[in-house]
């Protein structure tokens, strides 16, 4: 199959984004006041409003509404104080009035942007660069957002009998009607991405937002987060969109953007051999990493729009609005902002630094700390290196939470700044802390960790390795000073890990003149 | 006993308990025999529910005997009846459909609940046309309900049971609910007062729907007053109806005034309406010359619009019809046609045996009307006629505090009558636009028809919100009228023994049957 650089080259994808994302931090459902909480045994958190039964009616959740105004301001959407909701008719049993509450054509948020800036190497998979280009090899791109609407979400359908809960081989379908009617956001993107790595950092700027907002827990995994992704491709150079398809509900980052490179391959493909894109709804299965088709319906669905009766239209007053303005904290991007220009920190450390809010309240109390200002850099390393090596290799890890306190992150990182431990050794100490609940001076004082800097100590062993490696030492003098490498690794190991980089480095340079 | 209660009004029942002239588990009961004896030929209740009625009995006379009674409102101890879309917890909700036969509701609806609150005895559920579609009572699937005053003619509808039950004295008030002239034109065909108030003064919440943006809740009974005690006890904002608004008016406190120095709106071109029966045109034309004469004045209006109300509402009707109604789909309660291979295919069956033909009829409309081909032609139209029918009550109502005219174009027709669906549309060409504005509109008794010997009934329309007005005229008409009149064949057992004994024909008022044309003769 053709690669997705070469399918670049020749064709140009344009990506749209639909993110739903589940309110979960409302305490009740969008029209009723059922608990918004899924976790509870099935079919609990139900009341007349939400299983239509006959005479209940819907009213709205003004919490809601705030969340999304909230959403709107912060992704610099135009709030549109006159609006209303929609019936969106269908006859599936996770509906059960056999509609969907939803919006029409007007949202509460209309006309919104986020810029993304791609970072180096997934910045390459743009054939085209863009004007807007960083030194450090990243790009920032203006990403249109078409509306941003509140709904309510369906029931939770499980296909008994079918394979992965899919209704294909089913023998029968159990409801659990607590997801019915839980506050939903919708946001439609215009088609203004151009690869898979655009639409997965959009998606992942949008989960910063929100997490910042404090409205949802973006959870991909549990489906709080999810993702629908159009992609057409058309000729390089030509304006004509080409027809697109639909990935359909998808649960990570990783799978959105793998998704959309496949189907910008296979796309490829076809236009290649000069056959047509069929218009269709697919599935990506990560355990293949290919998309298959969904079941397609033989006719477009007629959904009979109209405005919903039961709920009056809305005047949003501008004193609301100011209100909900006055609520939204400090945002990712401010707070990068923000970072760079009090603390000197790089672009691409400040972004990293505000992706996610626990790691951006630890290194905020970090800098709180004596002394933090002059260890920014490393602290900053530490925290979107290390921690996030740590996050992966521990299990039940929690930033925040347990031995690791800002006191001791500052401690450690101060310690490899007084090259009292090498940085290779602050990992080490970083997961005895976790370990032992320690302070990194401690653990570095019992487990006998300090560096070795004292350059007659570091001579010594220098010598030992050189007159231990003729051969080696002939070659780099001959030319292969990639052998350098060697010359540390079998220093190191004479001192246990525990020598200064830095000194044997230079000390290894010198010696092998 | 039980007859006296039958012609007693409301006003009356509470203050014979208030004096202790009965208790509330005699009167209970009384009332509930007589429902059992009257209703075995006008078959207005689907369900009597004795039960609740004695229960509620019980402590409306440990009220009584705790001395906490003085201080309950006026509806307590008053029996009452609901149309059969209004849930009330632990009894059926039918909506005279075969699709919720079998149906148990789970919880009460606010006006219900609203009237239980102000002491109401919860007497039973009353018949209607189908999911309320109709103008007959005839499309219920348990049968029709009869006209008290000639049992071969139809009691109007939808809330046909309601009307009747309180035209036959089985109860002095009940609920209906009005989505285009529902409770007007029953309490017309019967000689009864029902009042449809402005959109929003009353909760919908736990009525079934039918129009959402159309249907009202309001009351029947036999006079204006208990008709306004009734409304005073089910207005006002419910936070489970987001249509519903702020309301806490006294409806009774202008019915004293009389209409001097009011203004009274005619509508000339609905006095030339082709299908305007002479008896009716005459019986309205005498009520205005009333209302001139105890010191209206009558100024002519246009409402150049309101011919095109019956278009408007037969594309707005079916369409909210159609997606109010997609939930009766037989999966979590509902009609069930079993043994089905697929889920489409039993929706399908049930929905095909759950509903009756004029059901049916306006679900397969609102589906043609809001699909995406003919939205356009139909459906926004209709909104914007809507608006310029309500603009035109908007202007009307800058002239005049209340528009006087004809409920229906003619008196309770025969039972089978009319057949035609868009004939029968036609006959709500008065009330169907009032409606469509949000107006209040009520429906006054003008005793009966020269020609049909039926009763006639005029119906005052009021401004948004001002729903006072058109009870303050009410209430002059039924000073001319009469009140609490009983259909004679089941008046005259009462009135035998309401003279014989109790005080309650205190006013004289059961002395029904008085002509329209001849009140005409006695204003003169």
């Amino acid at each position: 199959m053709i690669s997705l650089e070469d399918a670049m080259k020749e064709w140009e994808p344009v990506i749209g984004l639909e993110c739903h994302i589940e309110l979960t931090s409302l305490d009740s459902k969008m029209f009723c006041s059922c608990k918004n909480e899924h976790g509870d045994a099935p079919n609990t958190n139900v009341c007349p409003v939400c299983l239509g039964m006959p005479g209940a009616l819907p009213s709205p959740n003004k919490e809601a509404i705030k969340d999304i105004v909230l959403t709107g301001l912060a992704t610099n959407c135009d709030i549109e104080k006159h609006t209303m909701f929609y019936r969106k008719g269908y006859m599936y049993p996770d509906m059960a009035k056999n509609f969907q509450i939803t919006q029409g054509p007007k949202a509460f948020c209309m006309r919104g942007h986020l810029d993304l800036t791609i970072d180096a190497p997934a910045a390459n998979e743009r054939v085209d660069i863009p004007e807007a280009q960083g030194k450090d090899g990243s790009y920032t791109t203006h990403i249109g957002i078409h509306l941003i609407h509140l709904e309510e979400d369906a029931a939770k359908m499980v296909h008994v009998g079918g394979r992965e809960g899919r209704i294909e081989g089913a023998t029968h379908s159990i409801i659990d009607y607590n997801r019915a009617g839980t506050p939903l956001m919708e946001l439609v993107t215009e088609p203004e991405m151009h690869t898979p790595e655009e639409a997965r950092r959009f998606m992942e700027k949008l989960r910063e937002i929100v997490l910042a907002l404090g409205i949802s827990d973006c959870s991909m995994e549990n489906g709080s987060m999810r993702a629908d992704g159009n992609v057409s491709l058309r000729r390089r150079g030509t304006e004509k969109l080409g027809t697109k398809t639909e990935l359909k509900n998808i649960n990570s980052f990783k799978n959105l953007h793998d998704g959309l490179a496949f189907e910008i391959r296979r796309q490829a493909e076809i236009l290649n051999e000069g056959a047509t894109v069929l218009q269709e709804t697919r599935h990506y299965d990560p355990s293949t990493k290919h998309t298959i088709p969904m079941r397609t319906k033989e006719t477009a669905a007629d959904y009979r729009m109209f405005p919903d009766p039961d709920l009056a239209p809305f005047d949003l007053s501008d004193e609301f609005i100011d209100e909900v303005r006055a609520m939204l904290p400090e945002l990712p991007d401010q707070k990068a902002e923000r970072y760079q220009k009090d603390w000197g920190l790089s672009s691409y450390d400040a972004r990293n630094l505000v992706k996610d809010p626990t790691i951006t309240a630890f290194f905020e109390a970090c800098m709180k700390q004596k002394d933090a200002q002059k260890l920014v850099k490393p602290l900053a390393n530490l925290l979107i290196n290390d921690v996030a090596q740590l996050g992966n290799e521990v299990e039940d890890f929690t930033l925040g939470e347990g031995p690791l306190t800002p006191e001791r992150a500052v401690s450690l990182v101060g310690m490899v700044d007084a090259q009292d431990i090498s940085t290779k050794q602050m990992y080490e100490v970083l997961k005895f802390i976790v370990d032992e609940d320690k302070d990194p001076a401690t653990i570095v004082k019992e487990h006998g960790m300090k560096q070795v800097s004292d350059t007659s100590a570091l001579g010594a062993v220098v010598d030992k390795v050189i007159a231990d490696n003729p051969d080696k030492v002939a070659a780099y003098k001959g030319g292969k000073t990639g052998l350098l490498g060697f010359f540390m690794g079998q220093c190191m190991k004479a001192l246990k890990g525990q020598g200064n980089p830095r000194a044997l480095n230079e000390l290894l340079r010198q010696k092998l003149q | 006993m039980s007859d006296i209660f039958g012609t007693m009004s409301a006003a009356q029942i509470h203050q014979g308990l208030a004096s202790k002239e009965f208790s509330a588990a005699e009167m209970t009961d009384a009332i509930l025999s007589g429902i059992d004896a009257a209703d075995k030929s006008i078959h207005a209740f689907l369900q009597v529910t004795p039960d609740l009625a004695h229960e509620a009995a019980q402590k409306i006379d440990q009220a009584i005997a705790s001395g906490d009674f003085e201080s309950m409102g006026p509806l307590a101890g008053v029996p009452c009846a609901y149309k059969d879309n209004m849930n009330l917890r632990d009894t059926h909700t039918t909506c005279a459909s075969k699709m919720l036969e079998n149906y148990v509701s789970p919880f009460t609806a606010t006006c219900v609940q609203d009237t239980l609150d102000a002491g109401c005895i919860p007497v039973g559920k009353t018949n209607m046309d189908e999911f309320a579609f109709g103008s007959t009572t005839e499309s219920s699937v348990f049968g029709p309900t009869k006209n008290p005053w000639d049992q071969t003619r139809v009691p109007g509808g939808s809330s046909g049971g309601s009307a009747a039950a309180v035209a036959a004295g089985m109860v002095p008030v009940a609920l209906g609910s009005d989505t285009g002239g529902s409770i007007r034109q029953p309490a017309g065909f019967c000689g009864v007062v029902g009042v449809k108030p402005t959109y929003g003064v009353v909760s919908r919440y736990g009525v079934v729907a039918f129009g959402s943006s159309l249907d009202q809740v309001g009351p029947f009974a036999r006079n204006v007053h208990d008709a306004a005690e009734m409304l005073n006890a089910i207005q006002g904002r419910d936070p489970k109806d987001c249509t519903s608004q702020q309301s806490a008016k006294d409806f009774t406190a202008n019915l004293d005034e009389g209409v001097k120095g009011m203004k009274v709106g005619v509508v000339p071109a609905f006095m030339e309406s082709e299908g305007l029966a002479p008896e009716v045109k005459n019986a309205i034309e005498a009520a205005a010359k009333h209302l001139e004469d105890a010191g209206a004045e009558l100024v002519e209006i246009e409402l150049p619009n309101a011919k095109a109300a019956i278009s408007a509402y037969y594309v707005l009707g079916p369409c909210e019809a159609f997606s109010n109604l997609a939930r009766f789909d037989s999966v979590r309660y509902g009609y069930c046609d079993e043994g089905h291979k697929t889920l489409a295919e039993q929706y399908e069956a049930s929905r095909a045996k759950g509903f009756g033909a004029e059901a049916k009829r306006r679900i397969m409309l609102g589906s043609y009307l809001l699909s995406a081909n003919e939205y356009h032609n139909y459906y926004y139209p209709a909104q914007q006629i809507r608006t310029l029918i309500t603009q035109d009550y908007q202007r009307a109502f800058e002239k005049v505090d209340v528009i006087l005219g004809p409920v229906s174009p003619c008196t309770a027709f025969k039972l089978g009558e009319i057949t035609d669906p868009a004939t029968m549309y036609l006959f709500d060409m008065f009330t169907v636009p009032v409606n469509i504005s949000g107006n209040g509109g009520m429906s006054v008794p003008l005793g009966l028809g020269k020609d049909s010997s039926m009763p006639v009934g005029a119906q005052l329309i009021c401004p948004a919100f001002g729903d006072e007005n058109m009870f303050r005229v009410a209430a002059e008409l039924e000073r001319c009228y009469g009140s609490n009149t009983v259909a004679p064949d089941f008046a005259s057992a009462a009135q035998a023994n309401a003279s014989a004994g109790a005080n309650a024909s205190a006013d004289g008022s059961a002395s029904a049957a008085v002509s329209a044309d001849d009140q005409k003769g006695g204003t003169r």
